[in-house]
């Protein structure tokens, strides 16, 4: 890699990897916070409404603008010890982790189709994962 | 879905693939530079806006469609992140992280539309 910054990368809470895992936790968490506060004050025959600006009037939208501003401040420090093509594919976890979270927490169905997508997304990691641990190797 | 609906989606889509590419550029200046200087506070607030301007498109449009319909939009940015920082950011692109990107983005889009 030819990112140096990777080999100060510090421990503990200021690991960059926890900090990938806390940022993906935050999103995983305001995705369901957002559609159901959107969902609440939809106003669809409104032409405002296109901007989303109107999502403000939803406690459960403000509860998830802080989640996210708390992942992006997590993600904006993972940026800065761990190249993008690999942080970013790694933080799509939280594509699968939605479906499956929804499947544990609230019971849903999931199709063989998408069980497949979700099998594909984990070897897609697997491989994106593969030069983490290269980068690790390094440090 | 209209036009317009399409339109967003994608300007959606672009600034925030824009956004990330410029925040990594921030934070990698930032790692040389510190904090305190002109070009990282500017590259920041640029991706700021830009994460903003998605943010608000993608409730305008969680309004009027499923999440499950505008999701696979998003798995498309694992593809155009990946592509567009080795070519931007001179970043590494392995053979393998090009196919583990390609994977996540048809799994997320599978996932979306089953």
């Amino acid at each position: 890699m030819t990112n140096d910054h990777t080999r100060h990368r510090p421990t503990g809470f200021g690991n960059p990897w926890l900090q990938l895992g806390l940022s993906v936790l935050c999103v995983f968490v305001s995705e369901f916070l957002l559609k159901r506060g959107a969902t609440d004050v939809a106003e669809p025959d409104s032409a405002f409404s296109w901007t989303g600006i109107n999502g403000l009037k939803s406690p459960l939208v403000w509860w998830a603008i802080l989640l996210i501003i708390a992942s992006f401040i997590s993600w904006l420090y993972v940026l800065r010890y761990v190249p993008i093509t690999v942080a970013y594919p790694l933080s799509r976890v939280v594509d699968i982790l939605v479906p499956l979270g929804c499947w544990i927490f609230l019971g849903e169905l999931i199709s063989t189709t998408r069980w497949c997508g979700i099998a594909l997304v984990v070897v897609g990691l697997g491989l994106v994962a593969k030069p983490v641990a290269q980068i690790e190797e390094r440090l | 879905m209209s036009a317009l609906a399409f339109f967003l989606i994608v300007v959606s889509l672009l600034s925030f693939v824009a956004a990330q590419l410029i925040l990594k550029r921030a934070m990698e200046f930032s790692a040389a530079n510190g904090l305190r200087n002109s070009r990282f506070v500017s590259l920041a607030a640029i991706g700021v806006a830009l994460m903003t301007i998605s943010f608000f498109l993608t409730l305008g449009l969680l309004q009027r469609f499923d999440l499950s319909y505008l999701y696979p939009f998003q798995g498309l940015s694992v593809i155009f992140i990946t592509l567009l920082a080795a070519v931007a950011l001179k970043e590494n692109l392995s053979a393998r992280l090009m196919l583990g990107a390609l994977l996540i983005t048809a799994g997320i889009i599978l996932v979306s539309i089953s």
